[in-house]
């Protein structure tokens, strides 16, 4: 098989052409969503709902069948998200609790499962997705999924910024703290419903955490961050494919497409931050002393600093 | 005075939901004048602005912002610029000087709109206002202490303030930003911006503003500086704690700073 057909003419076939579009919808508005994720520091509260909607899709199988997963799932993600936000909020939990109710739920899920007919070929689709099965008449419902939460943040991403950078200034400024963290949490569950149904609730995480971490190591810019996680997050999408379908069809080995696609976007966060690195070392060689503009190379978040007077 | 106010107290107090709070609050500003909020530390200063942006719920009594005759609400908010006495923020954080004083127009932008020319142009005055253009593009975490709260306060003036509630601006601030600042408060209240600072400087209370409003949980005096400042009233808010008083300075042993 050329490398055209592994890029291009497999997606002539029509069900890698529904898992393309899905996948580039979805993983490209989880970019989007993911910045504010990664400025926001809520890696901890995406996974939280990843663990928290996995009973959803487990109740969702074992009522409606296939075509109930999708709706089991929001409900599922609505109800975390409202939880989630007023939790953190009201300080009544602290991390071990909630990682205590989200394991309970996850548990729970697994023994709906259970009870299925297919045990294991329904936890395993549950767990680890069905990008190339999608029902076509799932298409719609998950673009709309996406595009709702794409919605949320478009609509908040000003004051989602400033929250991240100055939580106590956006308040000051009339921003309802609960009304900002719910539109987010709510976002971030939907895309965790959209991806939980087609990469895999344990995957999912991957596409709205990666192509964040990555954009934040290509640029310091403010608003480039989100069209970079977006395009980022394409083209994973788009070569992970084309790798599972080149390894399967024309190697003969078979990759489940879900996690093929989610090693695709690891391995391209970690050449960003090979890049980054040698950018940084050449830059660090061209003029010692001088400070480079962008965050440091790790990603990570860095240590908070408080505002000094001292000039 | 009260009838063209920027800000009306009327037995107003504020409580925060343990009970702490500051109370007895009756008192107007008015265009162009500057109030210098002293008290001791634990007083209900910053309870007391952050009382006015509406972060502590108003339990007694009525404030009112504006000329609206009416009770504050949401939206007179937006009038009132606030300079904290420090944030927290991630040092790099991807944001620009800018894009921080652009913050300063959000409450006016709302949910939908995006900021366009009129607010890139608050933006660049702001910024020139407290000697920062040239430093419009870098990354805020970048800068100096003194530049980051000089940003700041570009910040709480892109909102074109009518009200401008300062929280202790002048500590630790070096004599060159310090006579920016002040420069600065003074062009303000010449422009008619009404101003509430918190301060320890008595030296300052005297340079920039007109009155004084002591409180000690709460309002003990309020007043023009020569009348309400006085050793007497001073001594009475700073209960059990040694006070001395000379020319300039308020000296206040173990609470000066934060």
């Amino acid at each position: 098989m050329s490398l055209g057909d592994a890029l291009f003419g497999a997606f002539a076939l029509p069900f890698m052409g529904r898992a393309l579009l899905v996948m580039l919808v979805l993983s490209v508005i989880a970019g989007v969503v993911g910045v504010l994720v990664n400025l926001r520091g809520l890696e901890f509260i995406s996974d939280g709902l990843t663990h928290a909607v996995f009973p959803g899709l487990a109740v969702g199988l074992a009522v409606g069948g296939s075509a109930g997963v999708l709706p089991g799932a929001a409900i599922a993600a609505l109800i975390g998200a409202v939880l989630l936000t007023w939790l953190m909020r009201s300080g009544v939990a602290n991390d071990a609790g909630i990682a205590v109710v989200l394991t309970a739920a996850f548990s729970i899920g697994v023994i709906v499962v259970s009870k299925s007919d297919d045990y294991a070929g329904a936890l395993e689709e549950l767990l680890f997705g069905r990008v190339l099965t999608i029902p076509p008449s799932d298409v719609v419902p998950l673009v709309v999924v996406s595009a709702i939460a794409l919605l949320l943040v478009a609509l908040t991403a000003k004051q989602q910024v400033f929250r991240a950078f100055d939580p106590a200034g956006s308040r000051a400024a009339g921003d309802s703290a609960f009304g900002l963290d719910l539109a987010l949490n709510v976002a971030v569950a939907l895309v965790v419903v959209a991806g939980a149904s087609t990469v895999g609730s344990l995957l999912v995480l991957a596409l709205l955490v990666v192509p964040g971490a990555a954009a934040r190591l290509v640029t310091g810019r403010l608003w480039l961050l989100f069209p970079v996680a977006g395009i980022f997050a394409a083209l994973a999408s788009w070569l992970g494919l084309a790798t599972g379908f080149a390894a399967s069809v024309g190697a003969g080995v078979d990759l489940p497409a879900g996690s093929t696609i989610v090693a695709v976007f690891v391995l391209a966060y970690a050449i960003v931050l090979l890049v980054r690195l040698a950018r940084d070392a050449a830059r660090r060689r061209a003029g010692a002393g001088t400070t480079p503009a962008g965050p440091s190379a790790s990603g990570a978040p860095s240590t908070r600093a408080v505002g000094e007077r001292a000039a | 005075m009260s009838s063209n106010a920027v800000l009306t107290f009327e037995e107003a107090a504020f409580t925060y939901p343990g009970g702490d709070g500051v109370s007895e609050l009756d008192f107007a500003i008015a265009p162009g004048e500057a109030v210098a909020l002293i008290g001791p530390n634990g007083a209900g200063k910053s309870t007391l602005l952050r009382g006015v942006l509406g972060l502590v719920p108003l339990t007694h009594g009525r404030m009112a912002l504006g000329d609206a005759g009416r009770d504050a609400s949401h939206a007179d908010r937006g009038m009132v610029g606030f300079l904290p006495q420090t944030i927290e923020f991630d040092i790099d954080f991807p944001i620009s000087l800018e894009q921080v004083v652009m913050q300063g127009r959000y409450r006016r932008l709302g949910l939908l709109r995006w900021p366009g020319r009129a607010d890139r142009e608050a933006v660049r005055h702001a910024l020139e206002t407290v000697g920062l253009g040239e430093f419009a593009a870098k990354r805020f975490g970048s800068l100096s202490g003194g530049q980051r709260q000089r940003g700041l306060l570009a910040r709480a003036l892109a909102a074109d303030p009518r009200l401008l509630l300062l929280d202790e601006p002048f500590n630790g601030l070096d004599q060159p930003n310090r006579d920016a600042l002040v420069a600065t408060l003074r062009r303000l209240k010449a422009d008619g911006v009404a101003v509430l600072v918190s301060t320890h400087d008595l030296e300052l209370a005297r340079e920039v503003c007109d009155l004084v409003l002591l409180v000690n949980g709460r309002q003990n005096a309020f007043g023009p500086v020569s009348d309400a400042l006085t050793l007497a009233n001073v001594q009475r808010c700073f209960e059990g704690v040694e006070v001395e008083i000379d020319e300039h300075t308020l000296v206040v042993p173990g609470h000066e700073g934060h």
